[in-house]
């Protein structure tokens, strides 16, 4: 007779999950928000996306005066594309951010940004959405700081040695955006036509814009050298 | 005998409408550095938080802003906001912070931000 166990339902619960609900249900008991607040902060939250990032970036390449309010002023420059850091909370209370400090790196043809939250996964969700998987994996954040070239490398974006790459660390309250060189090719283009080929990766910093390309590249995802054994997988 | 009473909320209350780290502008006092200015990252015991890279202590960099004015992480962790200070944006050439960073890409670079607390005159 072999040993039959039914398939898991779900699967397993992190323990950063488990964390985030217990940290959520005693801060609903002390009284710092109440679940409704929690249920409707949630779903403002899903509403987000890297959209008007994208707006603000194509913006900036056709108004040299957007662009300079953008580098001096990246809350201010936000307003401008239906982003309000500081007042737009669902729930009345607080921000729409956990911080509310935007910086707009621009870059030149001789800088290229990149953007880490080496410390957990701080990302500029009002105005770029939820934050990608792999940008929150221990891989990326402690990887990118030392060796930015082979990170880079990975996601396909070789840099000429005379380029300076710049690593972002947001590790307090700013939380940035990749202000990408407009590429060659696109003159004449209307705002929501360049605004199409500034992706969510151009954004962060690990792609840079091409005429033609709308979509993030795929990640190559590699299995385990030594995958996890649980005892419901035989 | 009542429970002490302690308002969780207040920061959030301060920080709406206005922002946070805006809400705390003009609370830190005169800033010790200013842009330009050589600064080392001090390499000081950090109990239970910090939110200051270990990979950043002991390294020189260059002031390029100074960027906001807050409670430094270590103090607001623990609700202590009365003491603001004034954070600044750092640029460290990454060969001052790794070694082995190849000679080739001797112009890269890694900026961060740092309370006052962290730097010296370097």
């Amino acid at each position: 007779m072999s040993e039959h166990k039914a398939a898991p339902m779900v699967d397993e619960v992190s323990d950063f999950e488990v964390l985030e609900m217990a940290v959520r249900e005693l801060a609903i008991e002390k009284g710092l928000f109440s679940a409704e607040d929690h249920r409707r902060w949630t779903e403002y939250v899903h509403t987000l996306g890297p959209l008007p990032a994208a707006r603000l970036v194509a913006k900036a390449w056709l108004d040299p005066a957007y662009k300079e309010l953008a580098i001096k002023d990246g809350v201010k420059a936000s307003l401008e594309v239906g982003v309000d850091w500081i007042n737009d909370m669902p729930t009345h209370f607080g921000t729409p951010s956990d911080y509310c400090n935007l910086r707009v790196l621009a870059d030149t043809p001789k800088l290229k940004h990149v953007v880490v939250c080496t410390l957990c996964s701080c990302y500029p969700r009002p105005i770029l959405g939820q934050s990608p998987e792999w940008y929150r994996t221990p891989n990326y954040r402690r990887r990118l700081v030392r060796w930015p070239r082979q990170v880079l490398g990975e996601f396909g974006l070789q840099l000429e040695p005379d380029v300076e790459i710049r690593v972002a660390d947001s590790n307090q309250k700013t939380r940035y955006i990749v202000m990408p060189v407009r590429p060659e090719g696109t003159d004449g283009w209307s705002e929501e036509q360049l605004a199409e080929i500034v992706t969510r990766d151009c954004l962060i910093g690990v792609a840079v814009p091409k005429p033609g390309v709308k979509a993030n590249a795929k990640r190559p995802v590699h299995p385990a050298v030594h995958p996890v054994q649980h005892d419901h997988d035989h | 005998m009542s429970k002490a009473q302690h308002d969780r909320t207040h920061h959030a209350k301060k920080a709406t409408g206005v922002g946070d780290p805006q809400c705390f502008k003009g609370e830190a006092g005169a800033a010790r550095f200013k842009v330009g200015d050589r600064v080392r990252i001090r390499d000081m015991p950090d109990i239970f938080y910090t939110r200051c890279q270990i990979y950043t202590r002991g390294a020189v960099g260059t002031v390029t802003e100074l960027v906001y004015e807050s409670p430094a992480a270590e103090d607001e962790a623990w609700d202590n906001t009365d003491k603001p200070e004034w954070f600044y944006s750092v640029v460290f050439l990454q060969k001052e912070l790794w070694p082995e960073y190849p000679d080739l890409y001797a112009n890269d670079t890694l900026e961060s931000e740092f309370s006052e607390r962290w730097l010296e005159p370097a």
